[in-house]
């Protein structure tokens, strides 16, 4: 069903052709090594792309075309996966057969996404400066905004701090500094060069044939210069020392965040006994963290934890009351040595299993499920289809649990607390 | 189960409404891993008055919310989340204001997870024990929700828009209306608006129709029992109660929603058709494509965060939009002015063509959604109509509708704004 073809040097296009839908959708990213530089022009540059083309000149023209194309849409798509940054669009549009007679989308939505890459009005070697100065006014504010969020806030932070050696920690959209000193012109010299130099990943899910599809795409392909370099491959952790940081906001609840580091990344062959373990520990309304922190102890509203696992960080984080946080995190570290030392139930890790087979069964069943695993994938170096990481999951023994629970060490400590405490 | 097919969308639903009043719908997926059930009732946080075997019943704020906690115990220290976890299964609930659903999703033991589903439902188990320590989850609940500023700006629009409506309350209710909350409240909702007639049964995935009836048949038998009365609301006066409420939390930059107060919606076609009208009014008003957003956005007044619709909760309609801006004033004003203005010339019939034409290719590539397909035949099915009809509904809107809507509730009067200014910013002021 998924079937990978090379296109140009370093342009790849992989095509999952399924009828099932009732929408198809196609991701043009370019890859780049996660760099503070590159970051926060990375996330600059789809929105300003997505401001508008020559034949379209504006916001409202570009949505009347999409208008046109029946509801299609088109949005900025910027990933970290690892070491590595994407940037580019996602496209999702309805699927031919429910169109006028005599009517395409597929064709028509190519032809516009090529418009937008390639067809953007300049200035002075630049970018429009209007389109880059109230962009960056925008991305500025989405970064800020973070703090809106607590539980993203104090996630956020805390990795900032436990990765400030590794690619890991710079903040994948930049700092708000840094996307204020972008010039128009900075910013279209650096989308020149990412369009030379930089592997081009394609993604279409629907039912066209995989060669229409490359076929539709030659004519926006043609007209780059490609020049690329491979990229380097992904690296594992490099930690630096931790601790504890706290911090105040005028808040009224708490947010505990706790990162811990193991060597197993998706690219080691004990991953899915670490997916498991961080299952079986804290994610989902079955695991140790939430029946114990939350259901017995009712210490906490929400708890879980997150597998990181291009990285192998493992990340906890509560939301408690201010005078919770040493009694939190004396109970979390009492159920990862609960794991450790190996006191999992057989329901448990059973419970663990198929949760996450479940979660994969259903990969298949939506065009933005599909496009995220498979196009992740590809860069993080986990090598398995979805199903053969299934049956990887459902092998995994207890014994493979402890030991790579055993792995994990805390890292840093991070905890949000109100001003009058 | 009777099919129906919908052959515009590619669509077939198997619909029927079981001895005991349960209507059951099910829209088969075939050739999709995931199956996706909900199990929803007619009771939201808004209903907190009604009769039942001639008792009348007023009951504390956050009930509905807590009642959806409490259904996953059950008795013999059974753990619902185990259970379903235990069959690859996940199980969730929400309560919104105007209903309360129960879902779960699955890849294989479809049955086993469906006939949990309605058992743990309709089985009612609270004690003493288990309400109070509850009371203290909700209570960090409650606590989460003030420090988030998307709930707190909208929980304050509808205390500014509403003057007596149940909408003006928290869904959650507050720490003190909690604790109010004992087994016997419970008990009594639970009767009232956890009976087959009040509820209904929506599954999307590759199964077999007529064992999903069969299922609910058996774990909730055959008989109707009676259903809880909701007792009328006074009605409301088409203004709104307090044209500006601010409020100061820990935000980047100030944020906002708007709302104008419309005519709640009855229900059948034409409430359907009303809603379809306004939200296409929304988009010719201040959609993307819209004048308006093009001129607020290139300003600067609004950014991507921007957005808004048409909202309907049982005995509420409003348009709203909300998202960040340094001026939020400035947003109101322009959209009364713009609104004035598409009234005074209408909508070119191009542009609404246009409009039709987007609308309803968005709702076509939503039905590939297990969530959103099953939810909306849920509430469209309590507002009685049959939610796959949405094309030919379309079809039948002219622009004149739209600059009718616009008309009727685009009026300063009816305007409710609420914003949240950065904690720092207000000290200043």
């Amino acid at each position: 069903m998924m079937q990978t073809i090379s296109l140009l040097p370093g342009v790849t296009l992989r095509c999952f052709r399924d009828s099932r839908f009732k929408q198809g959708c196609l991701s043009f990213q370019l890859v780049q090594p996660m760099s503070g530089a590159a970051a926060p022009r990375n996330a600059l540059l789809p929105t300003v792309l997505l401001r508008g083309t020559r034949a379209h000149p504006d916001l409202r023209a570009i949505t009347q075309r999409l208008d046109e194309l029946y509801g299609a849409s088109v949005s900025p798509l910027v990933r970290r996966v690892g070491d590595y940054q994407t940037t580019g669009l996602y496209c999702g549009f309805m699927d031919d057969r429910f169109a006028l007679p005599g009517d395409r989308v597929l064709g028509p939505m190519i032809a516009f996404l090529q418009e937008l890459l390639l067809d953007f009005p300049q200035e002075n070697g630049g970018f429009l400066p209007a389109f880059v100065e109230s962009e960056k006014k925008n991305l500025i504010s989405t970064i800020e905004s973070e703090r809106n969020d607590k539980r993203i806030y104090a996630m956020n932070r805390m990795l900032k701090t436990m990765c400030r050696e590794d690619s890991f920690g710079i903040p994948r959209l930049g700092e708000p500094a840094q996307v204020a000193a972008i010039t128009p012109e900075d910013l279209l010299s650096h989308y020149s060069l990412s369009l030379t130099a930089s592997p081009i990943q394609l993604f279409y899910v629907g039912p066209a044939q995989p060669q229409a599809v490359a076929e539709l795409l030659m004519p926006l392909l043609s007209r780059l210069d490609r020049n690329a370099a491979p990229l380097a491959p992904q690296s594992a952790f490099r930690p630096c020392r931790g601790g504890y940081v706290s911090e105040r906001l005028d808040v009224s609840q708490g947010k505990l965040c706790m990162g811990f580091t193991t060597p197993i990344t998706c690219r080691d062959p004990r991953f899915p006994a670490m997916q498991v373990m961080n299952t079986v520990l804290g994610a989902g309304m079955t695991s140790k963290l939430f029946m114990n922190l939350r259901e017995k102890l009712s210490l906490c509203y929400s708890i879980g934890s997150s597998y990181h696992s291009s990285k192998g960080i493992v990340v906890l984080s509560a939301g408690i009351d201010f005078d919770k946080e040493a009694l939190t995190r004396e109970e979390s570290l009492r159920q990862l040595a609960a794991c450790q030392a190996g006191d999992i139930t057989d329901r448990e890790l059973e419970a663990a299993k198929a949760a996450i087979v479940s979660s994969l069964r259903s990969t298949h069943d939506s065009p933005g499920s599909i496009e995220g695993y498979y196009a992740t994938a590809a860069l993080s170096g986990l090598d398995l289809s979805p199903q053969q990481y299934m049956a990887a999951v459902e092998a995994v023994t207890k014994d493979q649990v402890v030991a790579a629970a055993s792995t994990l060490s805390l890292d840093t400590t991070y905890f949000l607390k109100g001003e009058s405490q | 189960m009777n099919p129906t097919d919908y052959p515009e969308l590619d669509e077939t639903v198997y619909l029927d409404r079981l001895s005991n009043g349960l209507t059951v719908a099910v829209v088969p997926r075939t050739g999709f891993s995931k199956k996706l059930a909900y199990f929803v009732t007619d009771f939201g946080s808004i209903h907190l008055d009604f009769t039942l075997d001639g008792a009348e019943y007023h009951v504390p704020a956050g009930v509905a919310h807590f009642l959806e906690h409490k259904m996953f115990d059950l008795p013999g220290d059974r753990d619902v989340s185990a259970e379903f976890a235990a069959l690859g299964a996940m199980v969730n609930a929400f309560t919104s204001y105007d209903l309360t659903a129960y879902y779960f999703s699955c890849t294989e033991h479809f049955d086993q997870c469906l006939r949990l589903l309605l058992e743990f439902v309709s089985t009612p188990y609270f004690t003493e024990e288990s309400v109070q320590k509850e009371q203290g989850i909700i209570d960090q609940e409650i606590g989460m929700n003030l420090d988030a500023p998307d709930t707190v700006v909208f929980e304050n629009l509808m205390e500014a828009l509403y003057r007596t409506h149940k909408v003006r309350l928290p869904i959650l209710g507050t720490s003190e209306t909690i604790r109010e909350i004992t087994p016997e409240v419970l008990n009594a909702c639970h009767r009232a608006f956890y009976t087959p007639g009040n509820m209904m049964l929506c599954v999307v995935g590759d199964v077999d129709p007529a064992a999903v009836a069969r299922a609910a048949l058996e774990i909730l038998g055959p008989q109707p029992r009676p259903v809880g009365k909701k007792l009328p609301m006074e009605a409301e006066a088409m203004t709104a109660g307090q044209p500006l409420v601010t409020a100061s939390l820990e935000v980047a930059m100030p944020m906002f929603s708007l709302a104008f107060k419309a005519q709640p919606l009855d229900s059948g076609d034409e409430a359907i058709r009303r809603e379809l009208v306004a939200d296409l009014a929304a988009e010719a008003l201040f959609g993307e494509s819209s004048a308006l957003y093009l001129h607020l956005y290139e300003e600067g007044i609004i950014d991507s965060s921007f957005g808004g619709g048409f909202e309907t909760i049982d005995g509420c309609a409003m348009l709203m939009c909300s998202g960040d801006s340094d001026e939020p004033e400035a947003v109101r004003e322009a959209v009364i002015a713009r609104a004035g203005e598409l009234v005074r010339e209408g909508i070119p019939e191009e542009a609404f063509l246009r409009l039709k034409r987007s609308a309803l290719g968005r709702r076509i590539r939503s039905l590939d959604s297990f969530d959103a397909t099953c939810f909306r035949i849920c509430a469209y099915h309590f507002s009685k109509f049959d939610y796959f009809r949405f094309p030919e509904l379309y079809r039948s809107i002219q622009a004149e509708e739209l600059r009718c809507f616009l008309a009727q509730v685009v009026r300063a009067e009816a305007a409710s704004l609420s914003i949240i200014y950065p904690v720092k910013k207000e000290e200043i002021l």
